[in-house]
Formats: C-alpha cells, sequence, structure tokens
C-alpha cells in the first residue's frame, strides 16, 4: 500500500462520458449506460512504483498490485500468474518469422487457463465488498475459474453455462461442488436471464455487476510479457477474442506501463483472432466498420471464443485500429492444424483458443500484417486438455502391439530403413 | 399500476426502421415511461440506450412489441456469457 495513503486505485469511471463512480459493485453509468471501468491515480503510482520493487516480489500477477483494483491484499488466487513466456524458435521458422513468444497461460494456476487472472481479481474484489455468494455465466473456462477459486476461498458459486460444452469444461466445474446449471436456449434470452438474477440476488455476479474488477485482471497477462522481454513492450502481440476484454486490457498495460515509468514507449500492435463461426469482432475489423454485428448463432469447435455479442467489441477494434494492428477469423480445420502446429513445434498442448490465436497468427504474417523480420508474442490462453473432443482423431492413431521385438520392428521402427525415416 | 420496474436497455434498429417514429408509437401505446439516454444512427444501424420504466407486465409486453416489430432488445448487460 502507498505510504501516503493516497489509494492507487481511486474510482471507477464510464468509458464514454468520465464521469467518476464509488468503487462499488456497479457496472455501467448512470447516465448513458456506457460500461464503468477502474481509475487509477497514476502520478501516485508512478511516484511509488519501480522495476526493482516489482523483481522482489513473489512471481505472481500480484506483483503488479499497484495497477490492480482491489483495495487491501489479495485473498482469493494470491498465487495466480507469472506463466512463462517461451521463445519458439521452432515455430517462428514454421511460421517464417523471426522472433515468435508464446506467453503460456495454459498452465495458469489453478484452472489451467487466463481466467484464473480475472477470477482472482473479482472474487478478492468481491470479499472486499462483503459478498458471500459468487456466480457467473460462462463458456466453461471461466465457469471453472470461478468453481475452483471459491470453493478455495470458502465461497458459495453458482455457475451458468451452454447445455453443450466440453464434458472436461463441464466436470472441471462440477467437482469442485459448485451448483453447474446449464442452459437450453438461444443466447440472447440466457444473457436477458443472467441479468434478472445478478439485479434480483444480490449475487457478486463476476462478468456483471463485478465486471470492471474482473476485467482488469487480464492486463496481468501484458504486464508480465512487458517484465519477461525484459522491461520492453513487444512489436507484436496477437490475442484470441471472445468478448474482446483480453485484447482490450492487454492494450491498456502496454498503456499503463508506459505512463507510470516502467517501460519506455515504443510503437506496438495488437491484433485480434476469432473463429470464422462466430467472428463479430474480426468481421467488423475486416468491413472497416465499428459497429459489431450480433452473431446470433455461432457455431465453431472454439467454442470458450462463441460469444455472439460481445460486450468489448467496439473497444478492442479501437485498440486494434489504433495500434495499427489486424483481425482474422480461421475454420475450425484451420483451429484443428494451429493447435497441432503449437504442439509439434512448441510442445505446448492448447485449447480450441490456442489453435485460433496460432492460425490466425499464421494468416497475419503469411499477409505480411505482421513483417516477417519483426517479433510476435501469441497468447495462449487455456489447456488442450479441457477440450479434447476437438482434436479426438484427428492427430494421428495409436498403434497397438505385442510385446515382442518383432512386432515392435515389423511395425514400429525397422533398424534398416531407420536412415529414411 | 402495482409494482414498477426500471429496465435499462440498448435497442438496436435495423436500417429499415431507423425512420419510424417507434419509441414515440411505444409510449403512446403502453402504460411505460420511455428516457433515452443515448443513441448512434449511421446509415447501417440505429442504437439507442433506453430506460423504460412501468408495471412488470406492461414492460415485457412492450419489449415483445418492439420485437415484433424488429427491433432488438438487450438489457444493458449486452453480454453476460463469458469464456
Ligand atoms: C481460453 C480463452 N481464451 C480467450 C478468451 C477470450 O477472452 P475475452 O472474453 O476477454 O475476449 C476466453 C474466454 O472468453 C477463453 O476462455
Ligand atoms: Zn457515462
Amino acid at each position: 500500500m502507498d505510504k501516503s495513503n493516497r489509494p492507487f486505485f481511486s474510482n471507477l469511471k464510464c468509458r464514454e462520458c468520465g464521469k467518476l463512480y464509488e468503487k462499488k459493485a456497479i457496472h455501467v453509468c448512470e447516465y448513458d449506460f456506457g460500461p464503468l471501468e477502474a481509475a487509477y491515480d497514476y502520478d501516485a503510482i508512478r511516484t511509488s512504483i519501480s522495476r526493482a520493487a516489482i523483481e522482489s516480489r513473489p512471481q505472481t500477477m500480484w506483483r503488479y498490485r499497484e495497477l490492480l483494483p482491489i483495495d487491501g491484499e489479495p485473498t482469493v488466487g494470491a498465487q495466480v500468474g507469472f506463466t512463462p513466456l517461451v521463445k519458439a524458435d521452432r515455430l517462428a521458422a514454421k511460421l517464417g518469422i523471426k522472433s515468435l513468444y508464446i506467453k503460456n497461460d495454459t498452465v495458469n494456476y489453478p484452472t489451467l487457463s487466463f481466467k484464473d487472472r480475472v477470477v482472482s481479481v473479482a472474487l478478492s474484489r468481491a470479499c472486499e465488498l462483503g459478498f458471500k455468494v459468487v456466480a457467473c455465466a460462462s463458456t466453461g473456462n471461466l465457469a471453472n475459474s470461478v468453481a475452483a477459486n471459491a470453493a478455495a476461498a470458502g465461497l458459495k458459486s453458482y455457475v451458468l453455462i451452454p447445455a453443450d460444452l466440453e464434458q472436461g469444461k463441464v466436470l472441471g466445474s462440477l467437482v469442485y461442488g459448485t451448483n453447474v446449471i446449464g442452459i437450453h436456449g438461444p443466447y440472447d434470452q440466457v444473457n436477458r436471464l443472467c441479468s434478472e438474477i445478478a439485479g434480483k440476488y444480490g449475487w457478486g455476479f463476476v462478468n456483471v455487476n463485478l465486471r470492471p474488477y474482473y476485467a482488469e485482471g487480464s492486463k496481468t497477462m501484458g504486464f508480465e510479457i512487458c517484465e519477461q522481454l525484459g522491461w520492453r513492450i513487444p512489436r507484436h502481440t496477437v490475442a484470441p477474442m471472445a468478448s474482446g476484454s483480453l485484447l482490450t486490457k492487454i492494450h491498456k498495460a502496454y498503456n499503463e506501463f508506459v505512463k507510470v515509468g516502467i517501460v519506455e514507449d515504443a510503437k506496438f500492435s495488437v491484433h485480434g483472432a476469432q473463429a470464422t463461426g462466430c467472428a463479430p469482432i474480426a468481421h467488423a475489423m475486416q468491413r472497416g466498420t465499428d459497429i459489431v454485428k450480433p452473431v446470433p448463432k455461432p457455431d465453431t469447435i472454439a467454442k470458450s471464443l462463441a460469444i455472439g455479442t460481445p460486450a468489448d467489441g467496439y473497444y478492442a477494434i479501437h485498440a486494434m485500429r489504433q495500434t495499427g494492428g489486424g483481425a482474422e477469423d480461421v475454420t475450425d480445420d484451420e483451429i484443428v492444424d494451429g493447435i497441432k502446429l503449437l504442439a509439434e513445434h512448441a510442445g505446448i498442448f492448447a485449447e480450441t483458443a490456442g489453435g485460433v490465436t496460432v492460425a490466425c497468427a499464421k494468416k497475419l504474417i503469411a499477409s505480411g500484417k505482421i513483417p516477417r523480420d519483426e517479433e510476435a508474442v501469441l497468447c495462449i490462453t487455456g489447456h488442450g486438455l479441457k477440450t479434447q473432443e476437438a482434436i479426438a482423431g484427428k492427430c494421428g492413431e495409436l498403434r497397438l502391439i505385442k510385446p515382442s521385438l518383432r512386432d515392435f520392428e515389423e511395425q514400429i521402427y525397422n533398424p534398416d530403413m531407420a536412415a529414411t525415416a | 399500476m402495482n409494482m414498477t420496474d426500471k429496465h435499462r436497455l440498448w435497442l438496436m434498429f435495423p436500417t429499415k426502421l431507423i425512420t419510424r417514429p417507434i419509441i414515440w408509437e411505444l409510449g403512446k401505446k403502453f402504460e411505460v415511461i420511455t428516457n433515452i439516454r443515448q443513441c448512434s444512427v449511421n446509415e447501417e444501424i440505429g442504437l439507442v440506450s433506453l430506460e423504460l420504466e412501468g408495471d412488470r407486465d406492461e414492460v415485457k409486453r412492450s419489449i415483445a412489441w418492439l420485437e415484433e416489430q424488429g427491433v432488438k432488445v438487450e438489457p444493458v448487460e449486452i453480454n453476460t456469457i463469458e469464456g
């Protein structure tokens, strides 16, 4: 905490009109219904924060706590974050780019996706605001993370999910003893139900009334990338988009680090990745507009990204345009190829969202939007064990033999042919 | 009127409805108070943020009517489902 007792995190602020609000469980402006966002006292932070101070702290996302929207110390998910940034030379060669890094949030703690970052902030804040029950509506990863972190913190939780999710994601919530509710029906009706529940019961709804806090957690992915690159902003960053929040917040993180004097100002571009079967943001980018047309029936194996009415689509488009970034979308087959490319060339098993990011990066490099002689960081945000259905039967088969050397040499490895194998 | 409710909504008007005074019609047809907070219109789409106040059932009926006319009606929490 700041010794002068001037809080670093000062207010919530309307993104449309700039009106300031108290730091409560609210998320829209009373005047224009614009979204509220956390606001900080950057001057105070600038005089207090330093690279050395950050480096002296535990290797978790909370080492950047001056730029996170809670008042005290984190009480939920204090160990989240600081996942590896991997230099992926073999994948770089394959995609034809000089320098490539993978920000590997497939191994984020505890539920193997970047959502642990946002949930750690949301639930820590929920505890500060006195909530005893927390809830979310999610296509899977967020549900897993709310369930796990709520269990650890002793909060009661409800998670609402679409009725047709992958087994891994359903079990990955149920195991924590949370209330898992599968909802049949079109997404816009599910949305309406959730906003009614959030309004009615006074629960901490992670992505509704706690959204201004929740969303800030994604910034830590951007902070870590800068620190792990030796305190600088990468030239290109590619992020998957569902609501568009992660991309928007990585952009904010880079700008904040410049603002508080932690990194030097440098030209950077953020690029967005979506699946063709649900690409409202990428398609708006490609059409050259900032009007995001809802996708009423998303149809893609990248279920974690299947958000037809992206809440932050407009802001994501502006972040990409303003930084000279681009957006791509890829088919289900390209997503599977992306998962395999990453696994075979970097040894990282990502979920479908990771396949989307790799496949879109490949297109951005091929089209010259990301020049071949520059560097890029790919945000790989969730683990492949959660979406095994997507690649089952598409990456080779188990070969069965008897326990005999003869069988082995006949069917698997023939030393005489090995030179050519 | 019994229980009154305030609903915060986003209305999306397709091109063909942009020139029709739908919110005025709504106020005439139903016992609801309409309060516009923000709007933007271009050649493709019209967006209006609207507070709708009135008896719960009357509000429900007026939303259903808007949808029948071809207006897309969303709570301000446009997207409560996340990844
Ligand atoms: C694995 C994964 N990656 C990326 C995203 C996209 O996040 P956002 O909604 O912030 O765009 C999600 C969920 O939304 C996700 O589950
Ligand atoms: Zn406002």
